[in-house]
Protein backbone atom coordinates (compact mmCIF):
# COMPACT_ATOMS: atom_id res chain seq x y z
CA UNK A 1 0.00 0.00 0.00
CA UNK A 2 2.84 2.13 1.16
CA UNK A 3 4.62 1.69 -2.32
CA UNK A 4 1.41 2.54 -4.22
CA UNK A 5 0.92 5.63 -2.34
CA UNK A 6 4.86 6.42 -3.61
CA UNK A 7 4.07 5.53 -7.72
CA UNK A 8 0.77 7.28 -7.35
CA UNK A 9 2.64 10.71 -6.16
CA UNK A 10 5.66 10.04 -8.16
CA UNK A 11 2.78 10.31 -11.55
CA UNK A 12 0.97 13.05 -9.77
CA UNK A 13 4.25 14.97 -9.55
CA UNK A 14 5.72 14.16 -12.89
CA UNK A 15 1.77 14.71 -14.34
CA UNK A 16 2.15 18.66 -12.39
CA UNK A 17 5.79 19.06 -13.75
CA UNK A 18 5.24 18.24 -17.43
CA UNK A 19 1.42 20.41 -17.66
CA UNK A 20 3.42 23.49 -16.26
CA UNK A 21 5.44 23.03 -19.65
CA UNK A 22 3.25 24.90 -21.87
CA UNK A 23 5.50 25.00 -24.77
CA UNK A 24 6.60 21.33 -24.89
CA UNK A 25 3.18 20.82 -24.72
CA UNK A 26 2.26 22.76 -27.54
CA UNK A 27 5.22 21.25 -29.60
CA UNK A 28 4.13 17.53 -28.83
CA UNK A 29 0.84 18.12 -30.67
CA UNK A 30 2.27 20.13 -33.10
CA UNK A 31 5.00 18.08 -34.49
CA UNK A 32 3.17 15.03 -35.49
CA UNK A 33 0.48 17.16 -36.75
CA UNK A 34 3.46 18.55 -39.34
CA UNK A 35 4.82 15.48 -39.87
CA UNK A 36 1.35 14.26 -40.97
CA UNK A 37 0.27 17.42 -43.54
CA UNK A 38 3.31 17.81 -44.67
CA UNK A 39 2.64 14.25 -46.03
CA UNK A 40 -1.47 14.02 -46.31
CA UNK A 41 -1.40 15.35 -49.55
CA UNK A 42 0.46 12.16 -50.96
CA UNK A 43 -0.19 8.39 -50.41
CA UNK A 44 -2.52 8.52 -47.43
CA UNK A 45 -0.52 5.39 -46.27
CA UNK A 46 2.36 7.33 -45.90
CA UNK A 47 0.73 10.36 -44.36
CA UNK A 48 -0.42 7.77 -41.53
CA UNK A 49 3.03 6.56 -41.04
CA UNK A 50 4.69 10.11 -40.70
CA UNK A 51 1.76 11.29 -38.21
CA UNK A 52 1.51 7.95 -36.32
CA UNK A 53 5.48 7.00 -35.77
CA UNK A 54 5.76 11.00 -35.64
CA UNK A 55 4.02 10.92 -32.88
CA UNK A 56 6.88 9.00 -31.25
CA UNK A 57 9.00 11.74 -31.33
CA UNK A 58 7.12 13.72 -29.36
CA UNK A 59 5.34 11.41 -26.37
CA UNK A 60 9.60 9.51 -26.53
CA UNK A 61 10.76 13.42 -26.42
CA UNK A 62 8.48 14.18 -23.37
CA UNK A 63 9.95 11.19 -21.30
CA UNK A 64 13.33 11.02 -21.92
CA UNK A 65 13.52 15.05 -20.51
CA UNK A 66 11.60 13.75 -18.05
CA UNK A 67 13.67 11.53 -16.26
CA UNK A 68 17.00 12.86 -17.71
CA UNK A 69 15.99 16.11 -16.10
CA UNK A 70 15.01 14.58 -12.76
CA UNK A 71 18.13 12.83 -12.02
CA UNK A 72 19.91 14.53 -9.23
CA UNK A 73 16.47 14.75 -6.92
CA UNK A 74 15.86 11.05 -8.26
CA UNK A 75 18.76 9.99 -6.07
CA UNK A 76 17.71 11.83 -3.46
CA UNK A 77 14.33 10.40 -3.48
CA UNK A 78 15.52 7.07 -3.60
CA UNK A 79 17.20 7.97 -0.24
CA UNK A 80 14.60 9.14 1.44
CA UNK A 81 12.58 5.62 0.70
CA UNK A 82 11.85 5.65 -2.71
CA UNK A 83 12.69 2.18 -5.03
CA UNK A 84 13.75 2.80 -8.44
CA UNK A 85 11.24 0.71 -9.56
CA UNK A 86 8.46 3.48 -7.84
CA UNK A 87 9.88 6.31 -9.91
CA UNK A 88 9.92 4.63 -12.76
CA UNK A 89 6.36 3.28 -12.47
CA UNK A 90 5.24 6.90 -11.17
CA UNK A 91 6.43 8.17 -14.58
CA UNK A 92 4.73 5.65 -16.88
CA UNK A 93 1.21 6.24 -14.67
CA UNK A 94 1.23 9.61 -16.07
CA UNK A 95 2.64 9.43 -19.14
CA UNK A 96 0.72 6.32 -20.63
CA UNK A 97 -2.35 7.84 -20.64
CA UNK A 98 -1.18 11.15 -21.36
CA UNK A 99 0.41 9.71 -24.58
CA UNK A 100 -3.12 7.58 -25.11
CA UNK A 101 -5.11 11.02 -24.87
CA UNK A 102 -2.80 12.83 -27.38
CA UNK A 103 -2.98 9.45 -29.47
CA UNK A 104 -7.15 10.05 -29.49
CA UNK A 105 -7.40 13.01 -31.12
CA UNK A 106 -4.67 12.85 -32.99
CA UNK A 107 -6.25 9.13 -34.35
CA UNK A 108 -9.58 11.16 -34.72
CA UNK A 109 -8.47 14.22 -36.87
CA UNK A 110 -6.39 11.28 -39.21
CA UNK A 111 -9.50 9.57 -39.60
CA UNK A 112 -11.77 12.74 -40.53
CA UNK A 113 -9.01 14.30 -42.82
CA UNK A 114 -7.82 10.85 -44.96
CA UNK A 115 -9.86 8.31 -44.01
CA UNK A 116 -8.58 5.47 -43.61
CA UNK A 117 -10.07 1.98 -44.51
CA UNK A 118 -10.74 1.02 -40.62
CA UNK A 119 -10.67 4.21 -38.56
CA UNK A 120 -10.76 2.06 -35.41
CA UNK A 121 -7.61 0.01 -36.09
CA UNK A 122 -5.84 3.10 -36.87
CA UNK A 123 -6.67 4.75 -33.60
CA UNK A 124 -5.49 1.30 -32.01
CA UNK A 125 -2.33 1.61 -34.04
CA UNK A 126 -1.40 5.46 -32.95
CA UNK A 127 -2.42 3.99 -29.63
CA UNK A 128 0.73 1.19 -29.65
CA UNK A 129 2.67 3.86 -30.98
CA UNK A 130 2.06 6.02 -27.47
CA UNK A 131 2.08 2.59 -25.59
CA UNK A 132 5.38 1.81 -27.29
CA UNK A 133 7.22 5.53 -26.59
CA UNK A 134 7.02 5.75 -23.37
CA UNK A 135 8.82 2.45 -22.07
CA UNK A 136 11.49 3.58 -25.19
CA UNK A 137 11.69 7.39 -24.06
CA UNK A 138 12.04 6.06 -20.50
CA UNK A 139 14.83 2.89 -21.43
CA UNK A 140 17.01 5.82 -23.32
CA UNK A 141 16.45 8.47 -20.39
CA UNK A 142 17.73 6.10 -18.17
CA UNK A 143 20.65 4.56 -20.12
CA UNK A 144 22.37 7.97 -21.96
CA UNK A 145 24.12 10.89 -19.92
CA UNK A 146 22.99 13.38 -20.85
CA UNK A 147 19.86 15.22 -22.97
CA UNK A 148 22.08 15.64 -26.04
CA UNK A 149 22.84 11.88 -26.32
CA UNK A 150 19.18 11.23 -25.90
CA UNK A 151 17.60 13.61 -28.36
CA UNK A 152 20.71 12.01 -30.85
CA UNK A 153 19.14 8.42 -29.95
CA UNK A 154 15.97 9.49 -30.16
CA UNK A 155 16.29 10.86 -33.83
CA UNK A 156 18.60 8.05 -34.71
CA UNK A 157 15.86 5.26 -33.86
CA UNK A 158 12.74 6.97 -34.94
CA UNK A 159 13.84 8.67 -37.99
CA UNK A 160 14.98 5.61 -39.22
CA UNK A 161 11.79 3.74 -38.53
CA UNK A 162 10.49 6.72 -40.85
CA UNK A 163 13.04 6.64 -43.13
CA UNK A 164 13.63 2.84 -43.82
CA UNK A 165 11.32 0.26 -46.08
CA UNK A 166 9.02 -1.82 -43.94
CA UNK A 167 10.79 -4.55 -45.38
CA UNK A 168 14.77 -3.36 -44.59
CA UNK A 169 16.15 -5.55 -42.02
CA UNK A 170 17.05 -2.94 -39.52
CA UNK A 171 13.05 -1.27 -39.67
CA UNK A 172 12.05 -4.86 -38.31
CA UNK A 173 14.51 -4.45 -35.55
CA UNK A 174 13.24 -0.60 -34.19
CA UNK A 175 10.89 -0.70 -31.18
CA UNK A 176 8.32 0.92 -33.69
CA UNK A 177 7.80 -1.54 -36.20
CA UNK A 178 5.00 -3.32 -34.50
CA UNK A 179 3.29 -0.01 -34.51
CA UNK A 180 3.76 0.83 -38.33
CA UNK A 181 2.52 -2.35 -39.16
CA UNK A 182 -0.63 -2.05 -37.86
CA UNK A 183 -1.07 1.77 -38.91
CA UNK A 184 -0.31 0.10 -42.71
CA UNK A 185 -2.95 -2.66 -41.50
CA UNK A 186 -5.78 0.21 -40.13
CA UNK A 187 -4.88 2.57 -43.16
CA UNK A 188 -6.02 -0.33 -45.89
CA UNK A 189 -8.74 -3.24 -45.03
CA UNK A 190 -6.26 -5.96 -45.08
CA UNK A 191 -2.98 -7.10 -42.71
CA UNK A 192 -1.65 -8.78 -39.80
CA UNK A 193 -2.98 -7.04 -36.31
CA UNK A 194 -1.77 -10.10 -34.50
CA UNK A 195 1.96 -10.49 -34.54
CA UNK A 196 2.45 -6.63 -34.43
CA UNK A 197 0.15 -6.04 -31.78
CA UNK A 198 2.17 -8.83 -29.78
CA UNK A 199 5.95 -7.81 -31.08
CA UNK A 200 5.09 -3.86 -29.66
CA UNK A 201 3.70 -5.36 -26.46
CA UNK A 202 7.22 -7.60 -26.02
CA UNK A 203 9.19 -4.72 -27.06
CA UNK A 204 7.41 -2.54 -24.71
CA UNK A 205 8.35 -5.08 -21.96
CA UNK A 206 11.48 -5.32 -22.74
CA UNK A 207 12.16 -1.93 -22.96
CA UNK A 208 11.06 -1.63 -19.68
CA UNK A 209 13.32 -4.31 -18.36
CA UNK A 210 16.27 -1.93 -20.12
CA UNK A 211 14.68 1.31 -18.23
CA UNK A 212 14.78 -0.62 -14.90
CA UNK A 213 18.09 -1.72 -15.09
CA UNK A 214 19.65 1.79 -15.74
CA UNK A 215 17.31 3.51 -13.38
CA UNK A 216 18.68 1.46 -10.88
CA UNK A 217 22.13 1.85 -11.64
CA UNK A 218 21.98 5.42 -12.37
CA UNK A 219 19.63 6.19 -8.37
CA UNK A 220 21.81 3.84 -6.47
CA UNK A 221 22.42 4.13 -2.95
CA UNK A 222 24.74 2.71 -1.08
CA UNK A 223 23.03 0.71 1.80
CA UNK A 224 25.39 1.92 4.81
CA UNK A 225 26.80 -0.84 7.96
CA UNK A 226 24.21 -0.12 10.94
CA UNK A 227 25.82 0.94 13.93
CA UNK A 228 24.22 -0.70 16.68
CA UNK A 229 24.64 0.85 20.56
CA UNK A 230 27.38 -1.53 22.25
CA UNK B 1 43.82 9.96 9.86
CA UNK B 2 46.16 9.86 7.11
CA UNK B 3 43.87 11.70 4.95
CA UNK B 4 41.51 13.83 7.41
CA UNK B 5 42.86 16.08 10.33
CA UNK B 6 40.93 16.92 12.81
CA UNK B 7 41.78 20.40 14.97
CA UNK B 8 41.40 20.60 18.55
CA UNK B 9 38.16 20.55 19.94
CA UNK B 10 36.50 23.35 20.15
CA UNK B 11 33.68 22.25 22.69
CA UNK B 12 33.65 19.38 24.80
CA UNK B 13 32.40 16.36 23.77
CA UNK B 14 30.37 13.75 25.90
CA UNK B 15 32.48 11.15 26.32
CA UNK B 16 29.79 8.90 26.14
CA UNK B 17 27.99 9.82 23.37
CA UNK B 18 27.12 7.51 20.94
CA UNK B 19 29.24 7.67 17.28
CA UNK B 20 26.58 8.25 14.97
CA UNK B 21 28.50 8.29 11.62
CA UNK B 22 31.84 6.23 11.12
CA UNK B 23 33.81 6.40 7.90
CA UNK B 24 36.94 4.30 7.63
CA UNK B 25 39.72 4.39 5.11
CA UNK B 26 37.77 5.93 2.44
CA UNK B 27 39.31 6.35 -0.41
CA UNK B 28 38.24 8.02 -4.02
CA UNK B 29 39.55 8.59 -7.50
CA UNK B 30 38.09 10.25 -10.61
CA UNK B 31 39.73 8.48 -13.36
CA UNK B 32 43.16 9.43 -12.45
CA UNK B 33 42.93 12.20 -9.83
CA UNK B 34 42.91 11.15 -6.42
CA UNK B 35 40.42 13.04 -4.71
CA UNK B 36 40.16 10.88 -0.91
CA UNK B 37 42.94 8.85 0.20
CA UNK B 38 42.21 6.55 3.26
CA UNK B 39 40.35 9.28 4.89
CA UNK B 40 38.42 8.81 8.50
CA UNK B 41 35.39 10.20 10.21
CA UNK B 42 33.60 9.87 13.45
CA UNK B 43 31.20 11.62 14.17
CA UNK B 44 28.84 11.24 17.48
CA UNK B 45 25.58 12.16 18.38
CA UNK B 46 25.29 15.31 19.79
CA UNK B 47 27.78 16.53 17.64
CA UNK B 48 28.54 19.31 15.15
CA UNK B 49 31.77 18.73 13.03
CA UNK B 50 32.49 21.25 10.40
CA UNK B 51 34.38 20.06 6.81
CA UNK B 52 36.57 21.93 5.57
CA UNK B 53 39.40 21.87 3.03
CA UNK B 54 40.65 23.66 -0.13
CA UNK B 55 38.41 23.68 -3.10
CA UNK B 56 39.11 20.33 -4.79
CA UNK B 57 39.88 18.80 -1.32
CA UNK B 58 37.14 16.04 -1.78
CA UNK B 59 34.17 17.74 0.75
CA UNK B 60 31.53 17.13 -1.35
CA UNK B 61 32.80 14.06 -2.71
CA UNK B 62 33.40 12.80 1.02
CA UNK B 63 29.77 13.98 2.04
CA UNK B 64 27.98 12.28 -1.10
CA UNK B 65 29.79 9.20 0.37
CA UNK B 66 28.57 8.99 3.45
CA UNK B 67 25.28 10.02 2.72
CA UNK B 68 25.83 6.86 -0.12
CA UNK B 69 25.07 8.59 -2.91
CA UNK B 70 28.56 7.72 -4.12
CA UNK B 71 30.58 4.26 -3.93
CA UNK B 72 33.88 5.03 -2.55
CA UNK B 73 36.97 2.81 -3.87
CA UNK B 74 37.52 1.96 -0.95
CA UNK B 75 36.82 2.07 2.66
CA UNK B 76 33.74 1.79 4.97
CA UNK B 77 30.72 3.60 5.96
CA UNK B 78 28.75 2.91 9.22
CA UNK B 79 25.60 5.44 10.28
CA UNK B 80 23.45 4.76 13.22
CA UNK B 81 20.17 5.74 11.94
CA UNK B 82 18.94 7.76 9.45
CA UNK B 83 20.53 10.18 7.19
CA UNK B 84 19.37 13.65 6.07
CA UNK B 85 21.15 14.64 3.17
CA UNK B 86 21.39 18.28 2.03
CA UNK B 87 23.08 19.62 -1.32
CA UNK B 88 25.20 22.50 -2.32
CA UNK B 89 23.32 22.73 -5.36
CA UNK B 90 19.72 23.03 -5.24
CA UNK B 91 18.50 19.66 -7.14
CA UNK B 92 14.65 20.12 -7.32
CA UNK B 93 12.01 20.50 -9.85
CA UNK B 94 11.55 24.16 -11.42
CA UNK B 95 8.13 23.29 -11.90
CA UNK B 96 6.97 21.81 -8.97
CA UNK B 97 5.91 24.24 -6.01
CA UNK B 98 7.61 23.99 -2.41
CA UNK B 99 4.57 21.88 -1.10
CA UNK B 100 5.00 19.87 -4.05
CA UNK B 101 8.39 18.75 -2.70
CA UNK B 102 7.34 18.17 0.77
CA UNK B 103 4.84 15.93 0.00
CA UNK B 104 6.73 14.18 -2.53
CA UNK B 105 9.44 13.15 0.00
CA UNK B 106 7.31 13.20 2.51
CA UNK B 107 6.17 9.86 1.01
CA UNK B 108 8.80 8.34 0.35
CA UNK B 109 9.65 8.41 4.13
CA UNK B 110 5.82 7.02 4.93
CA UNK B 111 4.25 10.41 5.81
CA UNK B 112 1.09 11.00 4.39
CA UNK B 113 0.02 14.09 2.43
CA UNK B 114 -1.11 16.44 5.27
CA UNK B 115 2.01 14.86 7.83
CA UNK B 116 4.50 16.00 5.15
CA UNK B 117 3.19 19.41 5.08
CA UNK B 118 2.30 20.24 8.11
CA UNK B 119 6.13 19.18 9.37
CA UNK B 120 7.71 20.53 6.10
CA UNK B 121 5.72 24.00 7.02
CA UNK B 122 7.12 23.85 10.69
CA UNK B 123 10.70 23.64 9.23
CA UNK B 124 10.58 25.98 6.46
CA UNK B 125 8.87 28.69 9.18
CA UNK B 126 11.99 28.37 11.55
CA UNK B 127 14.04 29.42 8.61
CA UNK B 128 12.13 32.30 7.63
CA UNK B 129 10.04 30.91 4.73
CA UNK B 130 6.12 30.91 5.86
CA UNK B 131 5.23 29.08 2.39
CA UNK B 132 1.91 30.66 2.05
CA UNK B 133 2.43 31.40 -2.20
CA UNK B 134 2.48 29.08 -3.97
CA UNK B 135 5.37 29.69 -6.34
CA UNK B 136 6.88 27.41 -8.58
CA UNK B 137 10.54 26.34 -7.43
CA UNK B 138 12.13 28.42 -10.29
CA UNK B 139 10.09 31.38 -9.33
CA UNK B 140 12.37 31.23 -5.75
CA UNK B 141 15.19 32.89 -5.03
CA UNK B 142 19.00 30.98 -4.79
CA UNK B 143 18.06 31.29 -0.88
CA UNK B 144 14.73 30.38 -0.82
CA UNK B 145 15.53 27.08 -2.74
CA UNK B 146 17.94 26.09 0.02
CA UNK B 147 15.70 26.78 2.43
CA UNK B 148 13.63 24.31 0.99
CA UNK B 149 16.97 22.21 0.41
CA UNK B 150 17.46 22.12 4.39
CA UNK B 151 13.59 21.45 5.13
CA UNK B 152 13.84 18.22 2.96
CA UNK B 153 16.72 17.00 4.47
CA UNK B 154 15.09 17.09 7.93
CA UNK B 155 11.75 16.54 6.99
CA UNK B 156 12.17 12.97 8.04
CA UNK B 157 14.24 13.63 11.40
CA UNK B 158 17.59 11.86 10.63
CA UNK B 159 19.56 11.08 13.18
CA UNK B 160 22.74 12.59 11.09
CA UNK B 161 22.52 15.46 9.14
CA UNK B 162 25.01 15.82 5.96
CA UNK B 163 24.89 19.77 5.02
CA UNK B 164 26.96 20.90 1.39
CA UNK B 165 27.09 24.32 2.70
CA UNK B 166 23.41 24.69 3.15
CA UNK B 167 23.53 28.72 3.22
CA UNK B 168 24.48 29.32 0.01
CA UNK B 169 22.17 32.55 -0.52
CA UNK B 170 20.65 32.95 2.59
CA UNK B 171 20.47 36.49 3.70
CA UNK B 172 22.58 37.81 6.78
CA UNK B 173 19.51 36.86 9.66
CA UNK B 174 19.17 33.44 8.14
CA UNK B 175 22.67 32.62 8.02
CA UNK B 176 23.05 33.43 11.58
CA UNK B 177 19.96 31.23 12.05
CA UNK B 178 21.03 28.14 10.35
CA UNK B 179 24.18 28.56 12.80
CA UNK B 180 21.62 28.91 15.77
CA UNK B 181 20.28 25.75 14.26
CA UNK B 182 23.11 23.68 14.52
CA UNK B 183 23.26 24.07 18.39
CA UNK B 184 19.15 22.87 18.57
CA UNK B 185 20.23 19.70 16.21
CA UNK B 186 23.17 19.25 18.60
CA UNK B 187 21.01 19.48 21.58
CA UNK B 188 18.73 17.65 19.87
CA UNK B 189 21.04 14.27 19.59
CA UNK B 190 21.69 14.87 15.72
CA UNK B 191 25.17 14.15 14.20
CA UNK B 192 25.62 16.95 12.20
CA UNK B 193 27.91 17.36 9.50
CA UNK B 194 28.48 20.97 7.72
CA UNK B 195 30.80 21.52 4.58
CA UNK B 196 31.64 25.12 5.33
CA UNK B 197 34.39 27.66 4.12
CA UNK B 198 33.12 30.24 6.67
CA UNK B 199 36.07 30.35 9.06
CA UNK B 200 34.22 32.92 11.25
CA UNK B 201 31.96 30.58 12.34
CA UNK B 202 34.29 27.79 13.46
CA UNK B 203 33.40 28.57 17.08
CA UNK B 204 30.27 27.26 16.37
CA UNK B 205 31.06 23.81 16.19
CA UNK B 206 32.48 21.46 18.29
CA UNK B 207 35.46 19.92 16.22
CA UNK B 208 36.69 20.78 12.61
CA UNK B 209 37.93 18.19 10.29
CA UNK B 210 40.24 19.30 7.40
CA UNK B 211 40.36 17.81 4.25
CA UNK B 212 43.73 18.21 2.76
CA UNK B 213 44.31 18.67 -1.33
CA UNK B 214 46.07 14.98 -2.10
CA UNK B 215 49.77 15.21 -2.59
CA UNK B 216 49.38 13.69 -6.52
CA UNK B 217 47.23 17.73 -7.36
CA UNK B 218 49.48 19.41 -4.59
CA UNK B 219 52.36 19.03 -6.89
CA UNK B 220 50.33 18.83 -10.13
CA UNK B 221 49.48 22.68 -8.86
Amino acid sequence: MRSLRRVLTMGEMHGRDLLRHHAAIGLLIVLPLSFYLSAANSNSENAFVAGGVGMAFSISGATLFSILSSREVDQRLVLSGYRPIELLLGRLLFLAPFGLVIAAGFASLMSAVSHPARPFLLGFAVAMVAVQAVPFGLAVGAAVPRELEGTLVLIGVVGTQLATKPDAVVSKVLPFYGPRQLIVAGAHDHGAIAWPFALTVAYALVLLVVARVFVARRVRIERHTELRPS
Amino acid sequence: MPGGRSAPPVRSIDPVAVVQLVARGVTKRFRRTVVLEDVDLAVHAGEVVALTGENGAGKTTMLRICAGLLRADAGTIAVGGGIGYCPQATGLFELLTAEDHLVMFGRGVGMSRDEGLRRGRAILAEFGFPLREKLLIRELSGGTRQKLNLALALLADPSVLLLDEPYQGFDHGTYVNFWDHCETWRGQGKAVVVVTHMLAELDRVDRVVELPAHPSRRAAA
